[in-house]
């Protein structure tokens, strides 16, 4: 097949950030995903890859994208070694689906999007993760080989099958988090776990933000190893709330000494979730950023400074509603503001500013006109990004501006 | 080397920080691998980034190869110096710079070593994590460019997982932040690509890693087996219990042979051991524990001895990490080979290498992290009796054959360096190699950053891989390595 058999018209339903796409390919092999780009490189051609089409409205506004390249047709791969704790996944297999497939041998690949239908190559091409990352870092740290498609037309690997390698450069960590920018995720190898034998979560509630701001200090100080461990401060007109999530996941025994020690040690008032009640409430936070009206912006904080940051979150309301889901120890959250996009900019300015104890303040979501006045990212790319991002893709042509590279 | 620009490093970094004199230079003829030699022409000790950066200049304006250095310990030529070019040796950036407890993280100098910074912050009750058998020497700078493992890594990860940040000297001399110590930071994982680099792509002059809190618990058992294929089904049926232990380690019986006569360990007569820890809060330890210990007993293991305190455990431990180093006791040479097969391969890859033993007759021992499927056979021979060097390489190169078949890697964590460049084909096709290429050439585009590593260069004819060995063209004077 040429590579023009392989187009298709765009319609709305492969809209990027609401503009359709031109042309669509569909390319079911790698070799035919680097042709395609091969050709869109040659032609010049706006090309964003789209995976399960779940955060086509993040990154800068885009003014027109000539093609799209559906990572669908590379859904079929899924090879799960389970004696080996390992598994390749083709960049178009949804997480969900991956996940069912290895609950089935009793392994998971630890992470937990907020979008159902995500793809595998999206969640890496994102660098997406939620409250699991506390135990098991984000997909570039489970992430042990790659095959990519090439703006040349080339397909090529990294790393390989095993979960200790350290033959060649890892452009599979490389790619984690360049939202497609440098080239087509083909299929991923990821490393897996076993999924524990029993969970539960202690939920505590405060009134007060520095109370549990020294919660959170007296947890991590001791030798307690939460599988996660977040945050939740959600301000409402009728007045804030703040909770800590605390999940323990080991053996039946182990879970319940945990739960205890835990709620011996924290001072908010504790409820254990378990079974239906706890995998409810981790959807929920999972969820809670996105629920809803408004916009989304990500930050980091060194953990030592959550009080500051939630003080920072109260400044941040004006009149509208606030709500962060983050992760205590890594530092980082997810914060919704609802609100009109004046005072919402103003906020984010003051997010960036030299004496905010946030930083890596990203506009996830918002409207396009409020993405064109804010800079979306935040920070201009790094010297070595600007540089490997000439060298794989110098035409150009990846990601329609969208960013980060 | 032009005396000019000896004398402009002297300007730059003090007398006494550059090295010229032949005996002078010796110690930097190699690393840890010795059978790879070369003289540098001039070694530079920088004292600060500013000097790093300013000796980098000079030699991307002189076109001159250079060659970063940590304490050396490296086990694939990876600081091998190159004909005529420097040797900037990182040993006076030895500072600890920040320990901050409450977050977690310690900055330092890349040349630390790997303990001292467990040793800064074990009063508070923590530790850093990737615990290569070399850590009492061996530098964190060595080990970003290395992405250095560990017997602990099934549990914890390489340093990849443990370096947040570092700031490093680009090869035009530039200084650059890659990574943050806060989480998040948008855009390609540059520092992800930048660790493991083996040292191609920049100059790390400081290094922020996360430490961790200390586990509760931890214990350790020694079991005892009389084939390494029941050692292997007992790895096999702690991992589908899902349970995930800090370390599994495996060693045969000429591996015990050597410990014991190095160490005196005390391990139990045996065709193999294994040695499996688990740590964490102390009633999951206990449970999991109990289900290990009746694995190993369930699965054939003679005797289980199961570490009474914390200096039983380090005697057990002392065995295992001594035993590259005993080989000594038991052969004049030995060459340590590193590579990594799918843990379900390894009784099958383990039979093929006895073979080989049999066949060669040259004696291999095994020390293998066997949750993670890392071979380290240890292939002995004596260089006195003539053609012995040459069939341990072929050796050395039949196994990772054997790796590379059974779907799995050439390096687990000693480094592709100069020792192996040359298998690199096996592993990947000519377009892979060419996007390293164009991917190292993105940082370096002068090809003047650890030049000759990692990657294949066009062999002379008849250059076959593995230990160093003159080529009759070489020893002829007509032509030189580069």
């Amino acid at each position: 097949m040429t590579v023009a058999e392989q187009l298709r018209p765009g319609t709305p339903a492969d809209a990027v950030d609401g503009v359709t796409p031109r042309f669509v390919a569909e390319p079911t092999t790698g070799a035919a995903c680097a042709a395609v780009l091969a050709a869109a490189a040659v032609a010049r051609h706006a090309t964003v890859i789209r995976g399960g089409g779940t955060k086509m409205g993040w990154g800068r506004p885009v003014e027109a994208v000539d093609l799209a390249v559906s990572t669908t047709g590379l859904g079929d791969l899924l090879v799960h070694r389970d004696g080996d704790l390992t598994a390749t996944v083709g960049a178009g297999v949804p997480l969900s689906r991956l996940n069912t497939t290895l609950a089935a041998r009793g392994q998971w690949l630890p992470v937990d999007s907020a979008f159902a239908a995500t793809s595998v190559g999206g969640m890496l091409a994102t660098n997406d993760s939620g409250p699991l990352r506390h135990r098991f870092g984000t997909p570039r740290d489970l992430l042990i080989g790659i095959t990519l498609a090439l703006t040349d037309g080339r397909v090529v690997k990294a790393g390989g099958t095993v979960v200790k390698n350290v033959a060649g450069y890892d452009l599979g960590k490389l790619v984690t988090g360049s939202y497609g920018a440098l080239a087509a995720i083909v299929d991923a190898t990821f490393k897996l776990l076993p999924l524990p034998h029993a969970s539960a979560t202690l939920r505590a509630v405060y009134n007060d933000p520095a109370a549990l701001a020294a919660d959170a200090v007296a947890l991590a100080a001791g030798q307690l190893e939460p599988l996660a461990f977040d945050i939740r401060a959600s301000g409402t007109p009728e007045g804030p709330r703040w909770s800590l999530f605390v999940r323990f996941a080991s053996s039946p025994a182990a879970v319940s000494f945990q739960i205890d020690a835990a709620r011996a040690l924290l001072r908010g008032d504790t409820t254990a979730l378990r079974d239906g009640m706890e995998a409810r409430a981790w959807a929920e936070q999972v969820a809670l950023p996105w629920d809803g009206e408004g916009v989304v912006m990500r930050c980091s904080w060194l953990p030592s400074r959550l009080a500051d940051v939630l003080a920072l979150l109260d400044t941040m309301g004006e009149g509208g509603e606030v709500v962060l889901a983050g992760r205590v120890a890594t530092g980082s959250g997810l914060v919704r503001l609802t609100g009109p996009d004046a005072p919402i900019a103003a906020a984010i300015a003051r997010a960036r500013a030299a004496s905010s104890p946030v930083g890596h303040v990203v506009l996830v979501r918002g409207s396009r006109a409020l993405r064109a006045q804010v800079d979306v990212w935040g920070a201009a790319p790094s010297t070595p990004a600007v540089a490997l991002k000439r060298a794989l893709d110098p035409a150009g042509i990846l990601n329609a501006g969208r960013g980060p590279i | 080397m032009d005396e000019r620009i000896v004398r402009e490093l002297r300007a730059l970094c003090g007398a006494s920080a550059v090295l010229d004199e032949p005996v002078q230079l010796l110690t930097y003829e190699c690393d840890a691998l010795p059978h790879l030699r070369q003289t540098p022409a001039v070694v530079v000790l920088p004292a600060s980034a500013e000097q790093v950066q300013a000796v980098v200049r000079v030699c991307a304006r002189e076109g001159l190869p250079f060659v970063a250095r940590g304490h050396g310990t490296g086990l694939s030529g990876g600081a091998l110096p190159v004909p005529g070019g420097v040797v900037i040796s990182l040993a006076r950036l030895n500072r600890v710079l920040e320990i901050d407890i409450p977050n977690r993280l310690v900055t330092v100098e890349p040349g630390v070593t790997n303990l001292e910074i467990t040793r800064q912050v074990a009063p508070a009750g923590y530790y850093y994590a990737p615990d290569p058998s070399s850590q009492q020497v061996c530098s964190i700078g060595g080990n970003v460019a290395e992405n250095s493992g560990g017997a602990h890594c099934l549990k914890y990860g390489f340093t990849v997982h443990h370096v947040l940040e570092v700031e490093a000297v680009l090869p035009d001399g530039s200084l650059a932040r890659i990574g943050s110590r806060l989480a998040d930071e948008p855009g390609p994982d540059v520092l992800g690509l930048l660790v493991g680099s083996e040292g191609t792509l920049a100059v790390v002059t400081k290094v922020v890693v996360r430490i961790l809190r200390r586990p509760e618990t931890v214990q350790t058992l020694l079991a005892a087996y009389d084939s390494i294929s029941a050692a292997g089904t007992a790895v096999s049926e702690i991992i589908a219990a899902g349970i995930v232990p800090a370390a599994v380690e495996m060693m045969d019986a000429l591996a015990i042979k050597a410990a014991e006569a190095a160490v005196h360990p005390n391990f139990p007569p045996a065709d193999t051991v294994l040695i499996v820890e688990l740590d964490g809060p102390a009633p999951e330890v206990r449970e999991l524990f109990a289900m290990v210990e009746s694995i190993c007993r369930r699965t054939g293991a003679s005797t289980v001895e199961v570490a009474a305190d914390e200096a039983h455990r380090l005697r057990i431990w002392k065995g295992r990490k001594a035993a590259f180093a005993a080989m000594g006791r038991v052969s004049p040479n030995y060459y340590v080979q590193d590579g990594v097969v799918p843990r379900t391969k390894l009784p099958e890859v383990l039979g093929r290498i006895r073979a080989l033993s049999e066949r060669s007759g040259l004696g291999i021992g095994n020390v293998f992290h066997a949750g993670d499927g890392n071979l380290h056979p240890l292939i002995c021979y004596d260089e006195s009796i003539p053609g012995q060097a040459d069939l341990a390489e072929q050796v050395a190169g039949e196994i990772l054959t054997y790796c590379v078949e059974a779907g799995g890697s050439i390096t687990g964590e000693h480094g592709v360096g100069a020792d192996k460049k040359g298998y690199m084909p096996r592993m990947f096709s000519d377009d892979d190699l060419d996007v390293f290429q164009q991917v190292r050439d993105a940082f370096d585009p002068q090809r003047l950053c650890n030049p000759g590593k990692v990657l294949p260069t066009p062999r002379l004819c008849g250059e076959v891989p593995g230990p160093y060995r003159e080529h009759p063209v070489e020893r002829a004077g007509l032509a030189e390595r580069f």
